[in-house]
């Protein structure tokens, strides 16, 4: 797995790559950490590259999403396809993430 | 010749789990005129099957899982065998969707995705996950 961060003014772009598992997932953490200890506003998780995710991987996105809403940001996941898109349509999430 | 099994085991350790995804998705590949649904409904109840043996069932500890993978004439059927804490599956709940929960998804993709999912305490353990090839098999068997 692999992750990247991109800002740009209110915006964060948090890329991540391959395989977000219980395996990978504790990997993200510290950024996530960060995202919410900054009150980034805008949150879009790309995806696009996600190749598999498990309920670890969801739980890290879900998590990023409910720890943002108090202070008013706001994260959507982009580029779901294939695995991911099936986990997330079964979790009822496409919906919430606004994808 | 009788129903192709296919087996493999890992150590209860995450980092395996690639490798058993890789054998899993293999072995869908051999189902006749099967889809990419049917492979990744497949692969991700597994996924979630391995994280619960190594998570909860020989944690902190190791152990050995061993995966089979039988391939009948209208249907796959996974079993997981470990010597674990066994798992209560019947009582574990269905989650509520609308709070958002960011755990005990695992069960629920487990019975979403795969047609019949059971259970048997014991040593070893073990859980047996069966998806037809096709739904209306399901319905008439």
């Amino acid at each position: 797995m692999r992750f990247s961060r991109t800002d740009s003014s209110d915006q964060t772009v948090l890329r991540i790559e391959g395989v977000l598992d219980a395996l990978t997932a504790p990997e993200v953490r510290p950024t996530i950490e960060a995202l919410v200890a900054e009150q980034r506003r805008t949150i879009v998780v790309d995806v696009s590259s996600l190749r598999l995710i498990d309920s670890s991987g969801v739980g890290v996105i879900v998590s990023l999403a409910k720890r943002c809403r108090p202070f008013g940001g706001v994260v959507r996941v982009s580029g779901l396809k294939d695995q991911p898109l099936a986990i997330f349509k079964l979790l009822r999430l496409d919906r919430v993430f606004g994808s | 010749m009788g129903t192709p099994v296919i087996r493999l085991m890992v150590p209860s350790r995450l980092e395996y789990r690639d490798l058993a995804i890789r054998m899993v998705a293999s072995a869908c590949k051999l189902v006749p005129g099967s889809r990419g649904k049917f492979s990744i409904e497949v692969i991700s109840a597994f996924g979630e099957a391995l994280n619960n043996v190594v998570l909860h069932g020989y944690a902190p500890r190791t152990g050995d899982i061993e995966i089979e993978v039988e391939l009948g004439d209208d249907r796959l059927t996974i079993r997981l065998m470990d010597y674990g804490k066994s798992l209560d599956l019947a009582a574990v709940p269905t989650p509520d969707l609308e709070s958002l929960p960011e755990s005990g998804l695992g069960v629920f993709i487990m019975r979403s995705f795969m047609d019949d999912v059971s259970y048997h305490a014991g040593a070893p353990n073990v859980l047996s996950m069966t998806k037809y090839f096709q739904p209306k098999t399901r319905e008439n068997a």
